[in-house]
């Protein structure tokens, strides 16, 4: 059997073991990008996330910290609004870093030797020059951390220092939610299996046959799987339960 | 199995596990990597990296292609032949066993794990060989190091150069042409499997999109064809574990 939520869950190499090595909430988050933004001597980070993953038209970006204080909400639309296209197509086919100079006077970014490895935005808009690192996990956490200054000077050991760690922060908000949306009672064993067999293409009257089981009880524990997993249907069931990881 | 690397912090550099420099400064493996940026050589990318780390094998794998037949997934490799013909079956199965997410919480983290048996290593080659994951669009590659025995990797290096590679396999995923590896399902279909695995009946599917059900019905009878699968929750499933929604 692939995987399974009981008995071995707190093995190390399990999710419920990864998710333990990882901070509890936001605020344990926070001061790591801080840290982050010291070491590239920037004034500001945010970070955003994509959601509405998977249709290309309904993609968007949403900021989910940010420290610009009173300004955030002004920040983040003007940023949207000039780059989220950009981004969103950017880190569909690329993991190298962003950066762009701002329109203020005197607002400059060198990226110095590091030139080739980055790509250089141009904005009229942004009053800030800005250096962003895309993060993809996968299917699910992909986005983008952000910090921005007047004048931002990079040197090749802080931006792949960054980078790296910018994909912790990315697996540690990836963790948070994970934690939030498990499903408020857990699959049996027996379900899993039901959803695992449907998601590889069995019909009820397989699975009932494979598991020695009659084709009610199958619907009945597919039917169980989809209220727990809170769907509307065994289609949308499997789909999620392989997004939270219960079947492969 | 897998070594904790929770303690590489952003600021400090973790104390060097042997007194063993490498081979160049990272300022200098920048620099070169910056000269090959415009090349797509992702075999002297790959080399340059290893050697870097001090590893002697690189193994670059796309995991897109696993599940096809032969060894097109290896993307480049300088591992001895036999080895990589005997590993190909063991690195797709193992592939399967973990699950979306704990694969999404493992990039960039290396992890170490040892040869089968039978199989005959040149000499002094360690028999444990480290993998690393990460991300470029959809595509999600592995490079697998293998190292004469005796030699120990630093899990800091490890993490920078699995970030370079992510960034030499991007000189190159850039110029690809994106659709191409979307199975070659068309923006409909996409949008249809999006609907589905959002729970919504084909019915309903065709007020959202305004066309007749009987287009959508088309379309995903269309989509199992392409993807040889068999029931639409195999369609959908196949669609998720490959992110095509």
């Amino acid at each position: 059997m692939g995987y399974s939520r009981g008995g071995t869950a707190d093995g190390p190499g399990s999710v419920q073991h990864l998710r333990l090595q990882r901070g509890s909430s936001r605020s344990d988050i926070f001061p790591k990008l801080v840290a982050m933004q010291k070491s590239l001597k920037a004034r500001n980070f945010a970070v955003f996330r994509i959601s509405g993953a998977g249709l290309p038209n309904k993609r968007k970006l949403v900021c989910e910290l940010e420290n610009w204080g009173p300004n955030a909400v002004e920040n983040s639309n003007r940023l949207l609004r000039e780059f989220e296209e950009t981004l969103l197509d950017h880190v569909e086919m690329s993991l190298l870093p962003l950066v762009w100079s701002g329109n203020g006077s005197g607002s400059t970014m060198d990226a110095g030797e590091f030139s080739p490895l980055i790509r250089r935005l141009e904005t009229a808009v942004l009053p800030f020059s800005g250096v962003v690192f895309p993060v993809r996990l996968g299917a699910l956490g992909n986005g983008y951390v952000a910090f921005f200054a007047d004048h931002l000077t990079l040197d090749a050991g802080s931006v792949i220092d960054q980078h790296v760690e910018s994909c912790q922060i990315m697996m540690d908000l990836l963790a948070l939610d994970e934690r939030r949306s498990v499903p408020a009672e857990s699959l049996s064993e027996r379900e899993i299996a039901c959803l695992q067999l449907a998601g590889d293409g069995r019909i009820s009257e397989e699975i009932a046959e494979k598991l020695g089981l009659s084709v009610h009880t199958v619907n009945a524990y597919l039917g169980s799987a989809t209220i727990k997993l809170d769907s509307v249907n065994r289609i949308q069931a499997i789909a999620k339960a392989i997004r939270l990881g219960y079947i492969t | 199995m897998e070594l904790s690397g929770m303690d590489v912090s952003a600021q400090g550099r973790p104390i060097p596990e042997n007194d063993r420099t490498p081979l160049m400064s990272r300022d200098e493996l920048v620099r070169r990597l910056s000269a090959l940026a415009g090349s797509q050589n992702l075999q002297v990318i790959m080399r340059l990296l290893a050697d870097h780390v001090g590893a002697s094998h690189f193994l670059l794998a796309r995991y897109d292609l696993i599940q096809e037949q032969g060894l097109d997934f290896i993307v480049t490799s300088n591992w001895p032949f036999d080895l990589v013909r005997r590993l190909g079956s063991e690195l797709a199965s193992a592939y399967t066993r973990s699950t979306e997410l704990e694969k999404c919480f493992s990039v960039l983290t290396p992890s170490f794990a040892l040869l089968p048996d039978e199989i005959v290593l040149p000499e002094k080659l360690s028999r444990q060989y480290c993998a690393l994951t990460f991300s470029v669009g959809r595509t999600r590659f592995s490079l697998m190091l293998l190292f004469v025995e005796g030699v120990i990797l630093s899990q800091q290096h490890l993490r920078e150069i699995g970030l370079l590679a992510a960034y030499g396999a991007s000189f190159v995923e850039s110029v690809e042409s994106r659709t191409e590896r979307d199975f070659e399902l068309t923006e409909r279909e996409l949008e249809c499997l999006f609907w589905i695995a959002e729970g919504k009946t084909s019915d309903e599917i065709a007020v959202i999109l305004g066309i007749s059900r009987n287009t959508i019905n088309n379309y995903i009878t269309s989509v199992m064809r392409k993807t040889a699968t068999k029931t639409r929750s195999e369609a959908i499933a196949y669609a998720v574990r490959n992110n095509l929604v």
